[in-house]
């Protein structure tokens, strides 16, 4: 459970970090058919999946960290942490999307 | 396989994972609640991330054809929000993937206290199921 929460934990926090910081990631244009790597897109580009690979990414290589190291605190907190990032991931692309409103 | 076809293996890969999610979810409940859980927690521990990440790779592979033939040609033109609102689904949907996949594999293994293995799993389904009234929403409103 602990590999698990750890995975959970930096999956949300990279997810959140990479869309809000527009970290360079790899871009698809549907249109020209091309990937590349860029922060900022425009028109039909799509940066979507370039997160989820960057999250996906962090998220494994932390499961495998803490799969490594030794435990430390009970499971409730990390539980709780982890949820509270996912949380944060929610509350600010819910706030985007009711600004949008 | 034309887009059109994509989307209907997009949806019932959805709605496999849905309910393979919200299975394990109850399952992962009564656990907590010290029912002896762990026979349908194993089964699900493989079929939950199995479906979900099949129905990822559908989405995924499905998105090029959203981005140009249904957001560029009318959500961004005629309706800004439902764009919005596809895109807090497809966030919803990515949030999901950990938490479902995790709780799968963490309830393979009969680790106390039960209760953080329900609080994710049950977390992954909700998401799941807000994501898939978006796109059931969305989908209605224009088709690929």
């Amino acid at each position: 459970m602990r590999t698990a929460l750890a995975g959970i934990a930096a999956f949300a926090a990279a997810y959140l970090i990479s869309g809000t910081l527009q970290l360079p990631v790899p871009v698809y244009d549907p249109l020209s058919r091309e990937l590349f790597f860029a922060r900022a897109v425009s028109g039909v580009a799509m940066r979507y999946p370039g997160d989820l690979a960057l999250a996906s990414a962090a998220g494994i290589a932390a499961a495998a960290l803490a799969r490594l190291l030794p435990p430390q605190g009970g499971l409730g907190v990390a539980a709780a942490g982890a949820l509270s990032l996912v949380a944060l991931d929610v509350l600010f692309y819910l706030s985007r999307l009711l600004a949008s409103l | 396989m034309s887009d059109r076809a994509l989307l209907i293996w997009h949806a019932v890969l959805g709605f496999t994972a849905l309910f393979a999610a919200t299975h394990h979810a109850v399952h992962a409940v009564l656990a907590a609640l010290g029912r002896a859980q762990d026979r349908a927690l194993r089964r699900l521990g493989w079929i939950a991330p199995a479906a979900v990440l099949l129905e990822a790779a559908c989405g995924l592979a499905i998105y090029p054809a959203y981005r140009v033939q249904v957001r560029a040609a009318d959500f961004d033109l005629n309706a800004p929000v439902l764009a919005q609102l596809f895109d807090f689904k497809e966030h919803l949907a990515a949030l999901a993937l950990p938490l479902v996949i995790g709780a799968a594999l963490a309830g393979r293994r009969n680790e106390e206290p039960r209760w953080p293995l329900a609080a994710v799993s049950c977390t992954g389904a909700a998401f799941l199921w807000t994501a898939a009234v978006i796109g059931l929403y969305v989908t209605a409103r224009h088709p690929l």
